[in-house]
């Protein structure tokens, strides 16, 4: 019985999901309810499969591939997180999405997004695992596109990034149920000693980070920002996405493969780890836009949490999987902020905006506690998490700890800027009517903020009951709940969070606004031509990537127009030539062609002869 | 029902009845349409009745001696179940398609009497099992295409009708020779009975491969001998999807498993070599398609890369990556006739092929954007869609058999099928209203949307087709199961 409510799980919001299709675009308010009462649904089922231990085999394709789930610590974690967001973030769509086109579109894909995300984490076989690790990417299009009238290129964008990457993740799966002997994840335990294991463990790889958004598949964040309808961008790159990706990292590198700190794909992943942190945060230092600053921040966080797990000791594990439920809380928190300043303003252009603490306080008082959550400072849960990668990176490399503390330096930076650009300063006329966004949308934002803050004041709570289980014997006997242990890493902290303010204050004397308070950072001496050129997109991946098909595909016209020519052209050219060499001995005069006959009678007995 | 009757009704009423077509349309235009459909259909009805007889693991062997060699013999395994039931499954659809896409043209006698004659004579080269046989419906089959090509009777038209049928031909006429030096060596043109020979008497020479290979590339085109398919575009768009997509190009993908999988083991230098064809067949021909402007040549293309993935997985040889080459074919066939479909009602629309000059068309035809959407997602092997667990299974086989460096080929050769497949969707159906068009009759769209919904159907119900191929696969391996 129980057994079976696992499966409801995937089916109610699937089915929902896609009933919403078929419901005509007049019944909204049914469309409304389906979508919040299908959510609820699945968080209740979430709240009562918690901590349970299940497993349920269904036939599938063959013995070996068989739908088999399998419901454990990690993944009714992970369900949990999914309902929660599914359902707030669903209760605010509601409001947020009114007035909009496509609406059974997008709260259809909402729901399948559920679904799918469901099934993964629940799979415990790899095939179908990957089934609905990509059934989701066909959401993601969907969920892109049904945003502004450009916004189709952003999910081609998307789709072509995420797409590629899942090739090799497919790829990664079909060599490791090759070398393992089975599919079963359950079953899986392939120590990192060869290219053949490392090559699989980074195919997979490839596929998590990619889902996880990290660099450098991350290019199509950005654009969806200001492309995609808001709620998909809280839903799916800050909140989904991450636990996907970070959960399916967590599983290759701690179940599937024997990853250690002596493994090659460690040092890998901590690499990408860093490069994403601190590269991602600078771009968002000179965003101009409330949602393009924070999805520069969705890919910069993912980094942290690739960083943590990359590491491969415990501290950092722990910490990286407690970064990945803090970042989908506040990050999910601050586009819902981002969200309900577009709604009330009509804009997220930062210009534009200016002085909507006084006329918002409650989005205000929102967006001030997930800042300083994502800013790590102490006592929100940000805070707990960084100084567990902290203290794994420093384990494998000051390096390491240099780029995430510098990392920290900037994403406090930015976020300085954008709660001084947004919500002090000067009340622009224009908006000198605008008022606080409606219940509805505040209760999400709420509630994520208080979840912030009580995941911080409270770490046992998270720590010691939904992450540090998963690890279970890994762990021996570490406790990471509590304060830090390490007191001169919260010194630093504390010392490069003042800094941040500093400086900011310093930027706010020389230019005189919020905005523009990190304008010494971007116009600096080297770094302004790094940025205008980054500006230009000139390096986005997604662009060589192209640049390189196109070169692929110049040669390949070459090769087949050269191909098409030996049969319209030199096959062409041969006929004629024969055939005009034959016309010419056909002269019509007799004596020719009976020497013809001649010649042609002698060679026959010729042959005969001989033989 | 006698099963060997059974099986000389499968391919023999679309034959005959063939024939009868243009007679009928002297009554009745209609009847004729409907005539030619019930043909191909019966076909198909025929060829379901005999799966739970096949998929028992017997065979129907039916055999009429004649003179040197020439011998009529039929064999009905998995196999050719597995072919008949696709080819005229598809057929089926794109006959329905053509009611309506035909009907402002001339020449409709000769069209339908050339589609039902063509998968006739699909079914009889199907169910062959005698070389010579083979050859004659193989020729047929070119014949046929010959003349579906050249519909439209303009100069340019009818020329590259020509080039389609010469290459091909020129590439049956080199196997012709490989035929005939299996029969000098053997002593006869029977599968069975060369198979039973060459187990004593050793391998056939590499040349003898190498002769019949040419006439297997050349009928699938793949590189070297590819360029007469986007060339072939011309034609009308149901015999561009039938010939391109869902049945002529697999007959020599077909005819490879037949000989050198179930019966002849080539040298294992094939196993190097062919995949190393098909994976530049496969790049190359998905770097023209990213180039392309015009719809059908483009499409045309992807075609000639996916053959690369379903000859690599047949070359592998070992079991996951022959099933997975079977499921491609079926999977290939579903959705590349869909797309060639809806590429049809485009053209029709619109008058353009150009897919520069086209945009928009998502808001005025819905469905058969939809359609097309859902056939590329699963050209792309996108899950839920039934092309993923083909591409899945043969990139799984070529590990299972170690080449992992012809793998990452054919993962570039993934890559960019994901690429031009957008690149075309989004130059067609999204973007600005370029030139208007509405949507087709409704018996055009249902038929591009049964074939999505039959490419999405295949991937949810993946263990019949499974089930189906694994047999077929047991039985030309010889693994008992």
């Amino acid at each position: 019985m129980i057994a079976k409510a696992l499966l409801l799980t995937i089916i109610i919001p699937l089915f929902s999901g896609v009933i919403m299709f078929f419901l005509p675009e007049k019944l909204r308010r049914i469309k409304e309810s389906l979508l919040v009462f299908s959510s609820l649904a699945s968080l209740l089922l979430a709240i009562f499969l918690f901590q349970q231990k299940l497993t349920f085999t269904l036939p599938w394709i063959s013995p070996g591939l068989e739908l088999s789930f399998r419901l454990y610590q990690f993944s009714s974690f992970m369900l949990l997180a999914t309902a929660f967001f599914g359902f707030f973030i669903a209760l605010y769509s509601v409001v947020f999405m009114r007035g909009r086109n496509f609406l059974s579109q997008f709260y259809g894909y909402f729901l399948l997004a559920i679904a799918f995300s469901n099934g993964v984490f629940l799979s415990d076989n790899l095939l179908v695992l990957f089934f609905f690790w990509e059934a989701f990417l066909l959401l993601l299009f969907g969920m892109i596109a049904v945003g502004n009238k450009e916004a189709f290129k952003t999910a081609t964008k998307a789709f072509i990034i995420v797409g590629i990457t899942d090739l090799c993740m497919m790829l990664g799966i079909a060599l490791t149920g090759h070398l393992s002997g089975t599919m079963a994840i359950s079953r899986m335990n392939l120590p990192l000693n060869n290219g053949v294991t490392n090559l699989a463990f980074i195919l997979l790889m490839i596929g998590a980070i990619s889902k996880g958004g990290a660099m450098p598949f991350h290019s199509w964040i950005p654009d969806a920002a200001t492309d995609a309808p808001l709620p998909f961008m809280s839903f799916v790159p800050a909140a989904l996405e991450k636990l996907l990706g970070i959960y399916f990292l967590t599983r290759i590198s701690l179940d599937m493969f024997q990853m250690t700190t002596k493994s090659g794909v460690s040092i890998l992943l901590m690499t990408v780890g860093a490069i994403t942190i601190i590269l991602a945060v600078l771009m968002a230092l000179i965003q101009k836009d409330y949602k393009r600053l924070l999805s520069y921040h969705a890919v910069s966080q993912v980094g942290y949490m690739i960083l943590g797990i990359g590491t491969a000791v415990p501290a950092g594990i722990v910490g990286g999987l407690f970064h990945m439920i803090n970042n989908a809380l506040y990050k999910s928190g601050l586009f819902l902020s981002a969200g309900s300043v577009e709604k009330q303003v009509g804009t997220t252009n930062l210009e534009k905006l200016g002085g909507l603490a006084k006329k918002m306080p409650v989005t205000f008082t929102c967006f001030l506690i997930t800042a300083v959550a994502i800013s790590g400072v102490w006592p929100f849960n940000g805070f707990f998490s960084k100084e567990l990668v902290y203290e794994g990176a420093i384990e494998r490399g000051w390096i390491f700890y240099f780029i995430a503390v510098l990392g920290s330096f900037f994403t406090a930076a930015s976020f300085l800027k954008l709660g001084h650009a947004a919500f002090l300063g000067k009340l622009s006329p224009e908006n000198a009517k605008t008022k606080e966004a409606c219940f509805s949308m505040l209760i999400p934002m709420i509630v994520i903020a208080l979840v912030c803050l009580i995941f911080g004041v409270f770490n046992q709570l998270p720590l010691n009951h939904l992450i540090q289980p998963i690890l279970g014997i890994r762990l021996a006997g570490h406790n990471f709940s509590g304060f830090p242990a390490s007191i001169w890493m919260v010194v630093v902290t504390f010392a490069v969070l003042f800094l941040a303010v500093a400086n900011h204050l310093f930027g706010v004397k020389i230019k005189g606004s919020g905005l523009h308070a990190l304008d010494h950072i971007r116009y600096a001496p080297f770094m302004a031509k790094i940025y205008d050129l980054a500006e230009k997109r000139f390096f986005d991946p997604y662009n060589w990537g192209l640049g390189i098909v196109n070169i692929i595909s110049r040669i390949s016209l070459g090769i087949d127009k050269a191909v098409n020519w030996l049969s319209d052209g030199l096959s062409v050219w041969l006929a004629n030539g024969l055939s005009l060499g034959i016309r010419r001995l056909h002269t019509g005069n007799y004596s020719i062609y009976l020497a013809w006959s001649l010649v042609g009678m002698l060679v026959i007995f010729g042959v005969l002869v001989i033989l | 029902m006698n099963y060997s009757t059974l099986v000389l009704g499968i391919i023999f009423i679309p034959v005959i009845g063939a024939f009868c077509l243009p007679w009928v349309a002297k009554f009745s235009g209609r009847l004729r349409n409907i005539l030619s459909f019930v043909f191909i259909l019966s076909s198909f009805i025929l060829s379901l009745k005999l799966i739970p007889f096949v998929l028992s693991g017997k065979t129907i062997l039916i055999q009429q001696p004649f003179a040197l060699g020439l011998n009529f013999t039929l064999l009905a395994d998995n196999l050719a179940v597995f072919m008949a039931c696709i080819s005229s499954l598809i057929s089926a659809v794109i006959v329905l398609y053509s009611f309506s896409y035909v009907s402002h043209y001339e020449n409709q006698n000769e069209y339908y009497c050339m589609v039902t004659l063509f998968l006739g004579s699909m079914m009889g080269l199907v169910f062959s099992a005698n070389l010579i046989l083979m050859y004659i419906f193989w020729e047929i089959t070119a014949i046929t295409s010959w003349r579906l090509i050249g519909f439209f009777r303009d100069k340019p038209y009818v020329l590259k009708a020509d080039k389609a049928f010469l290459v091909t031909v020129f590439g049956s006429l080199i196997m012709l020779i490989g035929f005939i030096s299996i029969y000098q060596q053997t002593g006869s043109f029977d599968l069975p009975v060369i198979k039973e020979v060459l187990k004593t008497q050793g391998n056939i020479s590499n040349l003898v491969v190498a002769l019949i290979l040419v006439g297997i590339l050349s009928k699938s085109a793949t590189l070297p001998f590819h360029t007469w398919l986007p060339d072939a575009g011309v034609a009308p768009s149901p015999v561009t999807a039938l010939l391109h997509a869902a049945v002529l190009v697999k007959i020599g993908v077909y005819v490879y498993a037949r000989i050198f999988i179930v019966n002849i083991t080539p040298d294992v230098l094939w196993h190097t070599l062919l995949p190393l064809i098909a994976g530049l067949s496969a790049i190359v021909s998905a770097g023209a398609a990213l180039i392309e402007t015009d719809l059908k040549r483009i499409i045309a293309y992807s075609t000639i890369s996916q053959i690369g993935f379903i000859f690599f997985g047949l070359a592998i040889g070992n079991e996951i990556a022959v099933l997975g080459a079977l499921l491609f074919i079926l999977m290939h066939g579903l959705a590349k006739a869909g797309l060639f479909l809806c590429a049809g009602i485009v053209e029709q629309n619109t008058k353009t092929k150009d897919i520069t000059k086209l945009g928009g068309l998502i808001s005025t035809m819905p469905f058969t954007a939809i359609a097309f959407l859902a056939c590329a997602f699963s050209v792309m092997g996108i899950p839920p869609f039934g092309g993923f667990f083909s591409k899945y299974l043969v990139f799984s086989g070529a590990l299972a058999s170690g080449r992992l460096w012809v793998v990452l080929i054919f993962l570039i050769g993934a890559f960019l099928t994901i690429i031009y497949l957008f690149r075309v969707f989004n130059m067609v159906f999204l973007g600005k209203v370029n030139v208007a068009g509405k949507e087709a009759s409704p018996v055009m769209v249902a038929s591009v949307v049964s074939l999505a919904l039959l490419s999405l159907a295949a991937g949810f119900l993946i263990y019949y087709p499974y089930k189906f191929a694994q047999g077929a696969v047991g039985q030309m391996l010889g693994v008992i199961k």
